[in-house]
């Protein structure tokens, strides 16, 4: 057996002998292990024996478990988070004299950067946490091992409605976020000022707030808001799913992969994020040399 | 070779292998990883150089002191598994160890009872028999819940039928998992300690299941078992796993007259009970 691998090895070009290491040097990093999960996981939908009825009724369970429970939660901390911010810009904003780029400020803060942040914290504190789990205890039950045994890829059965599941509700709640945010946090602001007699001192109205966002909305925000949450979604949901399903037989390693699992959901999606800053960094110096 | 339903050569396992499932790392990487850490490193070797065949229709109980991979030895032929060395036929056809993997095996209709059961725990215990089936689409929904029902009444968990598996006991979610793989017509199965966790009664109705499935489906059947008992019920063969490899198949009688040191190990008490049968 040892003397076949060598003689397959002499076989092989220098070409090919490189792209051996190379690939199974990726292979051996945990990001080149996450994008092979995710390969898997799209090739199994293509498996032979696909059952539409059932996959799509757990994809359809999974949506909704991500969905649905996260939604007060999500919808308290949007509605919060969007006052805050429509405070600040309508007192401080104003004071400084950007007035007229409140729309845009709002756009960039809310639709653009936070929203899709935040859902993606949330979901990855709520849904990729309880997947790591969830997996987890069924590779330490053998289920998964009993799972294969009978023929069902696991990678279909438990991990491809997770991914797509979670995904479509990272959009959804995405949306959710945006408009609780712009429109609930705007009336909770009417509500301050009411309560306080408008000692914040704001004139704010609905027709101006939302004027000035749709005249600074731009059509990469629309792609935006589908992107960010479609790869944010991949990103936790495989990162649960690998954390889990590389537990290594022993209960103690289920919480541990638990965190780590959430934490390193949270690191991930910053960086992707920062890379799609990218995209904007043109558009906001030109913005900047404008203002100055 | 044809008349063979499984056939092991020169085996060797390391203890690598056993921890997690295969399905979180691509598989060439594990497989460089595990030849890599265990080469020339004796410790890790669970098995080395076992050799075993089972015709078809043949019946084999693999016993042995605990801790020492008679459970390994079943994983290993279901793909749970990869061996270091070795070669392992399944009904005639050589499978690469590269290419070795659950579903793999599976393909060729081996069902496998696990020794915990490992029954889906969100899913009822009808849906738990019928899962399989429907995932591979092996009949229309009709031909599904007969083929359950039947599984189930041969098993006689047809009255706990809407229950959770955290709501049964032990003995009947082995129970449940001998139905599930039934269900599915292996031709090749492998059972981990089928008869523990039951008590008498039901043992004693297991057995002529088990009886009744190799004579009347031509199931090749692999046992692994503490209870060397099954093997003189059942009137098959015993391998022991001894010094990491696996003995000759004999007959439950000749071991317990044999002089060898498995026999005093393993059938001291038997031997002193019952001297002259």
């Amino acid at each position: 057996m040892e003397k076949t691998r060598l003689k397959n090895w002499q076989k092989m070009t220098p070409v090919g002998r490189l792209f051996h290491t190379l690939g199974i040097f990726i292979l051996k990093t945990r990001m080149g292990q996450l994008i092979a999960l995710f390969l898997r996981t799209v090739a199994s939908l293509f498996d032979k024996s696909h059952n539409f009825k059932s996959d799509s009724r757990n994809i359809i369970l999974q949506t909704f478990f991500t969905g649905v429970e996260i939604f007060p939660p999500l919808f308290a901390v949007a509605t919060l988070f969007g006052t805050v911010v429509i405070i600040y810009l309508f007192s401080l904003m104003g004071k400084m004299g950007f007035s007229n780029n409140i729309g845009f400020l709002i756009v960039v803060i809310i639709i653009r950067e936070l929203s899709p942040i935040f859902t993606a914290f949330l979901i990855a504190g709520r849904t990729g946490s309880s997947l790591t789990t969830y997996i987890g205890s069924m590779v330490i039950d053998s289920e998964v091992d009993a799972l294969a045994t009978m023929g069902i890829n696991p990678i279909r059965y438990l991990v491809m409605p997770s991914v797509i599941g979670g995904t479509i509700a990272m959009i959804i709640m995405n949306i959710i976020f945006s408009t609780s945010a712009i429109g609930a946090g705007y009336l909770v602001t009417k509500g301050i000022i009411l309560f306080t007699g408008n000692a914040p001192n704001l004139q704010i109205t609905w027709n101006a707030l939302s004027t000035e966002i749709i005249k600074a909305l731009t059509k990469p925000d629309f792609v935006f808001a589908i992107v960010k949450p479609l790869i944010f979604g991949i990103i936790i949901t495989i990162n649960a799913c690998y954390q889990a399903l590389n537990i290594k037989r022993d209960i103690r390693q289920v919480p541990k992969a638990t965190s780590r699992s959430v934490i390193m959901s949270f690191l991930y999606i910053v960086f992707t994020d920062a890379l799609f800053l990218m995209y904007f960094v043109k558009d906001y110096m030109q913005n900047l040399s404008a203002i100055i | 070779m044809l008349d063979e339903a499984l056939r092991l050569e020169d085996i060797y396992l390391s203890t690598n292998e056993l921890s997690g499932t295969m399905f979180s790392i691509p598989r060439a990487v594990s497989y460089f990883e595990n030849i890599r850490t265990s080469k020339g490193n004796d410790d890790f070797q669970l098995i080395a150089g076992a050799n075993l065949t089972l015709k078809l229709g043949e019946t084999i109980c693999i016993a042995g002191p605990s801790g020492k991979g008679k459970s390994a030895i079943l994983r290993l032929i279901a793909g749970l598994a990869r061996p270091l060395k070795g070669h392992i036929y399944y009904f005639g056809e050589y499978i690469p160890s590269e290419r070795l993997s659950a579903l793999e095996v599976a393909k060729r209709q081996v069902g496998y009872v696990l020794q915990n059961a490992a029954l889906i725990s969100n899913l009822r215990v009808v849906d738990n028999i019928a899962l399989p089936l429907r995932y591979h689409k092996m009949g229309t929904e009709d031909e599904i819940t007969k083929k359950v029902n039947m599984a189930m009444d041969l098993m006689r968990v047809r009255d706990f039928a809407k229950m959770f598996p955290h709501e049964l006991s032990v003995g009947m979610q082995k129970r449940v998992a001998i139905a599930r793989s039934w269900a599915m017509d292996p031709k090749l199965l492998l059972m981990d300690e089928p008869t523990a966790g039951l008590d008498n009664y039901n043992r004693r109705n297991l057995l002529p299941l088990i009886d009744n499935m190799r004579t009347m489906f031509k199931t090749s059947i692999i046992i692994v078992t503490h209870d060397l008992m099954i093997a003189k019920e059942l009137d098959c063969n015993l391998v022991f796993l001894h010094q990491k490899k696996l003995t000759e198949p004999h007959s439950f009688d000749y071991w317990l007259h044999s002089d060898s040191e498995i026999s005093k190990d393993q059938f001291r008490d038997l031997q002193s009970v019952s001297p002259n049968t």
